[in-house]
């Protein structure tokens, strides 16, 4: 075949792409008879109600010297791992707000960081576009460094992302500016598969936030800068299940709902979604009220969700930290606006393994533990 | 990191550069390297026109989002959560951990009763 005749088949080959999506789209939005907002107003239910001191900061966790980046707690103690600006990861026991490692990293410019299901070692990614695990009870160094226990090397761009598989310590996922996630044997070091890339399917720019699903911990969802959330089944690397169309910006977070069968979604364009697993519905936009002071919408960096569910958390790039209301879609608090703030932006925020606290960190060096102390109505 | 087309290029124009003067090997290389490119190419489309058509028809039998909404809401009842002011049961008194005396191996911190003034 001739190359302009290839041409032409290319052309015509893109044409019936663009008319099948243009077909899906529509499909698509005949399906959405409704969204979880207005259903759940049908029922007639109301807003979660929160007076102004429920929901109270209560620790400041300070030692970091530059802004932090990420934050992972442990599935079942009191630890947080964070990563910051500053070069270093720091283990927190979060109930005495004690330090109880400081590592310093050999690559400065750390993005991530998560913990190991059985606590006992660390791992964390950047610019270096490597992921380095620590074991925690390593003997340290003169200087009380602990030497990196793994180096996983393979990814062609920066590591935005790093997860362990629950309940798995050997088996870790990470995110990357290469377009790809892959999924590690950290005892070898080895690829095990990669997700994305030359084969098609892939996000088509850089992959920056994944979640693992808790129930099916096969499969997982991944957020990219082509606006696009795609899912994962780590058994098939070979095509993502499905891809999740609707934001209008990178989508800089993603979060499983505690049903494994929903995810909410931050992005660039300010707001949050919530789709549905298996069919690929949008369930609900979570738009901010346009507000005249602001000179351009507060992006969202991170989201998470109440142990129910009923609550969903979204950090906002002007230092918000939102509670929404997920069944109604309305903003019930505003973390940031609370006594004992944070002074900058959100950038990580997380929930501890019961449910009963959220840390926040913030560009501001410091992380936050808010929890509810008000008068709690059992029903 | 080179595609399978852009690798399987440089090995077919090697093959032809012994023969030919430089000029007309250089261009017989860019001809190779434009077909193989748009093979490839169309070879992606066409797995994308065959997972879009393969999504339009599971659009057919799928419910709509009303379905998925009552699952939605479903999910959250009946779930113990400590952020909440009114939850369902039962309470577990570590909820309130972070309220309640700490002693910490360095300092004697501890924290007031949850209903106390933080400022």
């Amino acid at each position: 075949m001739s190359v302009a005749e290839l041409k032409e088949k290319h052309a015509a080959a893109t044409a019936t792409v663009n008319s099948l999506r243009e077909r899906l789209k529509q499909r698509r939005q005949l399906l959405l008879d409704t969204d979880v907002a207005t259903y759940t107003k049908n029922q007639g239910r109301s807003p979660v109600n929160f007076s102004a001191t429920d929901l109270v900061c209560c620790r400041t966790l300070q030692g970091h010297t530059g802004k932090v980046y990420a934050l992972d707690w442990t599935p079942e103690k009191n630890w947080i791992v964070s990563a910051s600006q500053d070069g270093r990861l720091i283990v927190w026991n979060a109930l005495t707000s004690q330090k109880t490692h400081a590592i310093k990293l050999l690559c400065p410019w750390v993005m991530t960081c998560a913990f190991a299901p059985n606590g006992q070692s660390v791992a964390c990614g950047g610019l270096d576009s490597a992921c380095s695990v620590f074991t925690l009870s390593s003997q340290s160094d003169r200087d009380g460094n602990i030497p990196v226990s793994r180096i996983l090397t393979g990814h062609k761009g920066y590591i935005s992302c790093c997860q362990y598989v629950p309940d798995q310590e050997t088996r870790l996922i990470t995110s990357s500016g290469d377009q790809t996630c892959v999924l590690w044997d950290v005892t070898t070091g080895q690829r095990i598969s990669i997700f994305g890339g030359e084969f098609p399917s892939g996000h088509t720019a850089d992959v920056l936030s994944l979640s693992i699903s808790s129930t099916n911990p096969n499969m997982f969802v991944s957020g990219s800068c082509d606006s696009t959330v795609r899912l994962w089944d780590l058994r098939i690397a070979s095509r993502a299940v499905r891809t999740y169309h609707g934001h209008d910006g990178d989508v800089n977070a993603v979060r499983f709902f505690p049903d494994g069968l929903r995810f909410g979604s931050g992005s660039d364009d300010g707001t949050c979604r919530l789709f549905d697993m298996r069919t690929g519905h949008q369930l609900q936009v979570y738009a901010r009220q346009p507000d005249r002071n602001d000179d351009e919408i507060p992006t969202v960096t991170s989201v998470a969700f109440s142990i129910s569910g009923r609550l969903m958390f979204a950090g906002y790039s002007n230092g918000d930290c939102y509670v929404w209301d997920t069944l109604v879609a309305e903003v019930v608090q505003n973390l940031g606006t609370l006594q004992n703030s944070h002074e900058g932006r959100i950038s990580c925020l997380g929930l501890s393994g019961d449910g009963s606290a959220l840390c926040t960190g913030s560009y501001d060096k410091n992380l936050k533990i808010w929890a509810f102390g008000g008068q709690r109505k059992v029903i | 990191m080179g595609t399978r087309s852009e690798r399987a290029v440089d090995g077919e124009a090697a093959v032809g550069e012994d023969q030919a003067p430089p000029s007309e090997a250089a261009s017989r290389r860019g001809v190779f390297i434009g077909k193989h490119r748009l093979a490839a190419a169309i070879a992606c489309l066409d797995q994308e026109i065959v997972s879009l058509q393969k999504e339009l028809t599971e659009l057919e039998t799928i419910e709509p989002s009303s379905a998925s909404c009552k699952e939605v809401i479903a999910s959250t009842e009946g779930k113990p959560d400590p952020l909440l002011p009114v939850t369902t049961g039962p309470e577990n008194s570590s909820w309130d951990r972070w309220f309640q005396r700490v002693r910490s191996n360095r300092n004697n911190r501890w924290w007031a009763h949850k209903t106390s003034d933080f400022s």
